[in-house]
């Protein structure tokens, strides 16, 4: 097989993809962006944002319970690819994803229909429909009432 | 009318094709130093769906074909153009044309790295024997007589996880920061992911960026299967200053 010059070869690792995909630029439209805060006035509609801390999924008991599934799962020799069930199992059981604070209200169904953005979901879990035990609308930010949430810290660094 | 803002763009910008969210046509709102992308939406409350998400970042997307733009944070509606143009325009015009200039050029690719649990699991078992053993210690025995065992089990491999993770985040970050002017680190979606980050790369250098990713990838073999979204608007490394 010839390589283009100049061009790497593709290790079939990555996947590309434009905005199109909600589940890739749901985070960063919201999060991410000018904003001139008393001007947000939308309420979001059939949209349930999932906004339990990544931190707080890798410290759970369910998280262990997960990882020890995994572990034992393992037989020396078995297939390294995952499998479909267990896909599915990430789906309905895995961490939430969108870690949205501020100003926009949450409404109650879940933004993802079933299997819709099936092309992204495989790898991460991250459409749960009727998910994990943990999440909340982000309507209640400040309320303090659900306090599993925390705020994201991101770092920046600029050359 | 109350206008939606979609986001900033060139002063002397031309009004775009196409339509926005509830088919209201595209419209800019032309101030001295910058102009707004916006379209007319109904006054109070503005409701967002899946579809309104996805026109919002696609007008954002057909801006950017353009030339510059300055994405504002989805929802922002301001009651109409004469607001948009001295409370947003006018008000933060200098610092609007920085920007501007600043990001010609200039998009943001997210790129996100996501552990093949499989072979992530078979590294931590062969990496630490307290795992391995405790593994064949809990196998085949009842649940109700390992939970805790389980738990135990679980926590070790979650703090495994975490030191690959901190150390395979660390190393991908540095490896395609050198391609890109600057980067934004973001905390893991679940615990599968090895790394979040946004980068803003110039547009001219966007193959080389590429070939540095599929280096990477090449070299995690696998182990980490990596998504790539862009171009973007530079979400992650546009900001204004706030007045209170």
């Amino acid at each position: 097989m010839s390589i283009t010059s100049g061009r790497a070869p593709r290790s079939g690792y990555v996947q590309r993809s434009t905005s199109s995909g909600l589940a890739d630029v749901l985070d960063v439209l919201l999060d991410k962006g000018l904003v001139i805060d008393i001007f947000l006035r939308v309420s979001l509609v059939g949209i349930e944002l999932l906004t339990v801390d990544a931190r707080i999924v890798i410290a759970s008991v369910d998280t262990y319970l997960r990882f020890a599934e995994a572990v034992n799962r393992l037989d020396i020799g078995s297939s390294e690819g995952e499998g479909l069930p267990q896909l599915i199992e990430d789906m309905t059981e895995g961490g939430a994803s969108s870690k949205t604070k501020g100003v926009l209200e949450g409404a109650k169904e879940s933004l993802f229909g079933s299997g819709d953005e099936g092309e992204e979901s495989g790898d991460e879990g991250e459409e749960s429909e009727d998910g994990g035990s943990s999440r909340r609308s982000s309507s209640r930010s400040g309320s303090g009432s659900r306090s599993r949430s925390r705020s994201r810290s991101s770092s920046r660094g600029r050359s | 009318m109350a206008q939606y803002v979609y986001g900033i763009v060139e002063a002397g910008t031309t009004k775009p094709r196409g339509r926005g969210i509830g088919g209201a046509p595209l419209r800019v709102v032309a101030g001295e130093d910058a102009a707004a992308l916006v379209s007319e939406v109904a006054s109070g409350n503005v409701r967002l769906g899946r579809d309104e998400i996805l026109l919002h970042a696609d007008v954002l997307e057909r801006a950017l074909a353009r030339g510059t733009v300055l994405p504002m944070r989805l929802g922002v509606v301001m009651s109409d153009q004469q607001e948009v143009r001295s409370r947003l325009l006018d008000e933060h015009g200098p610092e609007l044309r920085a920007q501007l200039a600043e990001f010609a050029g200039k998009v943001e690719i997210r790129i996100r790295g996501v552990y093949a649990e499989n072979l992530l699991m078979r590294e931590v078992v062969d990496e630490h024997p307290q795992i391995a053993s405790l593994r064949e210690a809990v196998r085949g025995e009842s649940d109700a007589a390992t939970y805790y065992s389980r738990i135990r089990l679980g926590e070790l491999v979650a703090a495994a996880v975490q030191r690959h993770r901190e150390q395979d985040a660390q190393a991908i970050v540095d490896a395609l920061a050198s391609a890109a002017l600057a980067v934004e680190v973001s905390e893991p979606g679940h615990e599968r992911v090895a790394v979040q980050a946004s980068f803003l790369v110039e547009r001219e250098r966007l193959p080389a960026f590429d070939e540095r990713l599929e280096e990477v990838a090449a070299d995690y073999g696998g182990r980490i299967r990596f998504k790539y979204v862009g171009p973007l608007p530079p979400h992650s490394f546009v900001e204004l200053a706030q007045r209170v």
